[in-house]
């Protein structure tokens, strides 16, 4: 175990690197392109023995992964914001037939309008797809959890693909330190590929990704439904095994100061550690404040995340994506769907779109509301946080009637 | 924990010395740091912003600097292009800036509030050394004067960072260095 330094994405290249794939077929992208890059460094220089397909898209990339992995080798990629849009049939294809590729991506919002800068609006969207998703905190769970990833989505009770989600510019282009295994011992945890399921194979014909009748299809998706159910098991499992070896704990869902608190925030991605922070500064001010943070979101904790927060009275559970047109935003959904036969009372906020901070002020805010409902100041809490007053102003136009 | 937040222009590898200062206090000083880039669509020529922060234990916030215990301008004329170097500053907060001119440091100090600003012509630094106008590593040199970090510190991890040009480069963290002065 050595201490190197990486950004985000240096992280998700080292941890591929380590799982030694076959083929890599990667478009780049904003934020995600020194990823693409340095995989293609890394072929060069002789360190990754793959074969390095130049695709000319993002859809092409994941056909090219799906097509390799079922040769039987392990495949990269990596993807952000429109080019996962422009995967998202063959995510599906991926899902179904069971091909368990291991994919970064690096958070950024979704158009329109244009924007470089990171929400989940991207990985949100794939949420129902039929992906694992982990979503990371620091620089060291990039590699900590892409390692296991391949662990997971390749066990044969899994056999489904994961994304490793990581905040596009808060992680991806942050330099931190990280643990690093050494290149053997990484490799008997991650372990060669093997293929577990139907596979291309020029001697040995059959077809894969047909025309499936009624009959048969919901029962496919069933054994996709099961998959996922192993899969939270097979997730602490690895995650256990991967402590075991290398020291470093892993979370489902990290609980972080809640056994007596009166309030707490549930977060997900890069914001969790500007969370925690703020938990620190409330308890030395005397406020019982805690946080849940979501890592595995598919298949979604349920049970894990109702237990965690069954004695909170008020909780608050930021979206980092705008969820238009539900009810809340996606994790927000999820979290009171898992509380319901509770009776914490739970806000959804949404905030940190393309790119907005969201700081210390902002979770700070965030407990203020909350504190305020739970001390019988007020009934309800803002939605959206940090957005400006003039909202409704900005690019006006105005139309001639 | 030390805020800090790196004013620079694309092109003069601000965000790559946010990075080389993570590198610095991480593998040579055994503390941590998070670097936050904020750049754009722009590249050469626009204003660039980074935000670092240090401690001697890992660090949790992973936000935007909003109120830096040091600044380090990369180039003295982003005042005048409509950049607000003064955000977030107190008293307190030590400016780091590369000119040669007392006169434009006393304009930052009047400009800050501040109490100290530390001056040292990272360009020239720069040109003497590595031959081209990069004051990156330059700039380095004169933040360890703050103290937040150790210039034996900078000069490994530009060594390090910095490649075949990491001698030079490392020449020029330690040129400016021994030129930066209180002004």
């Amino acid at each position: 175990m050595a201490v190197k330094m990486f950004d985000g994405n240096g992280a998700a290249v080292e941890a591929i690197r380590l799982a030694r794939p076959g083929v890599i077929a990667a478009y780049p992208i904003t934020p995600q392109s020194s990823i693409a890059e340095h995989l293609a460094d890394e072929v060069a220089a002789g360190r990754i023995d793959a074969e390095y397909v130049r695709v000319e898209s993002e859809h092409s990339a994941m056909s090219v992964a799906v097509g390799a992995q079922l040769t039987g080798v392990r495949v990269a990629t990596a993807t952000a914001s429109v080019g996962l849009a422009l995967m998202h049939e063959v995510c599906g294809v991926a899902a179904g037939c069971r091909v368990p590729i291991v994919m970064p991506v690096v958070n950024r919002s979704l158009v329109a309008p244009w924007s470089l800068w990171c929400d989940h609006s991207d990985t949100m969207a794939e949420r129902d797809t039929g992906w694992l998703q982990y979503y990371c905190a620091n620089v060291q769970e990039i590699l900590d959890l892409t390692l296991c990833a391949y662990r997971i989505a390749e066990h044969e009770d899994v056999m489904t693909p994961a994304m490793v989600c990581l905040d596009g510019f808060f992680l991806s282009h942050s330099m931190q330190r990280v643990d690093t295994p050494d290149d053997e011992a990484a490799w008997d945890f991650v372990k060669p590929y093997v293929r577990k399921n139907m596979y291309l194979d020029t001697n040995d014909v059959m077809f894969i990704n047909d025309l499936c009748p009624t009959d048969e299809h919901s029962e496919i998706k069933y054994q996709q439904y099961v998959g996922f159910q192993e899969a939270a098991r097979v997730t602490k499992e690895v995650f256990a095994e991967y402590e075991e070896r290398f020291g470093r704990k892993l979370h489902t869902v990290e609980s972080y100061r809640l056994d007596d608190a009166d309030v707490a925030v549930v977060t997900i991605g890069s914001m969790s550690g500007t969370g925690k922070y703020v938990v620190n500064q409330l308890r030395e001010q005397g406020v019982k404040a805690g946080l849940l943070r979501i890592c595995m979101f598919r298949p979604f904790p349920a049970e894990e995340v109702a237990e965690a927060l069954k004695n909170v009275k008020v909780i608050g559970v930021v979206d980092r994506s705008a969820g238009l047109g539900a009810a809340q935003g996606p994790v927000c959904t999820e979290v009171k769907a898992a509380c319901c036969g509770t009776s914490s009372k739970i806000f959804g906020f949404c905030g940190g779109i393309a790119g907005r901070d969201i700081s210390d002020g902002s979770f700070r805010k965030i407990f203020g509301e909350l504190t305020d409902v739970a001390e019988g100041r007020s009934e309800t809490c803002e939605r959206w946080f940090d957005v400006k007053p003039n909202a409704m102003n900005i690019r006006e136009v105005d139309v001639p009637c | 924990m030390q805020k800090i937040k790196f004013y620079g222009i694309g092109g003069q590898g601000a965000v790559t010395a946010a990075k080389v200062l993570s590198i610095a206090v991480s593998v040579y000083q055994n503390e941590y740091a998070i670097t936050v880039p904020a750049y754009g669509h722009e590249r050469r020529g626009a204003p660039v912003y980074a935000h670092i922060i240090v401690d001697e234990e890992p660090v949790l916030l992973n936000c935007y600097v909003y109120e830096p215990d040091i600044i380090a301008v990369f180039d003295e004329n982003l005042i005048d292009k409509g950049v607000d170097v003064a955000e977030g500053c107190t008293e307190d907060t030590v400016v780091v800036l590369n000119t040669a001119s007392r006169e434009t440091a006393e304009r930052y100090r009047e400009a800050c509030g501040v109490k100290k600003v530390l001056m040292c012509d990272a360009t020239h630094a720069a040109l003497e050394n590595i031959g081209l106008n990069i004051p990156n590593s330059a700039m380095l040199g004169a933040l360890a004067k703050t103290g937040v970090v150790r210039i034996e510190s900078v000069v490994s991890a530009v060594k390090e960072a910095f490649g075949k040009h990491g001698e030079e480069n490392g020449h020029a963290a330690e040129y400016a260095y021994e030129h930066t002065l209180e002004a």
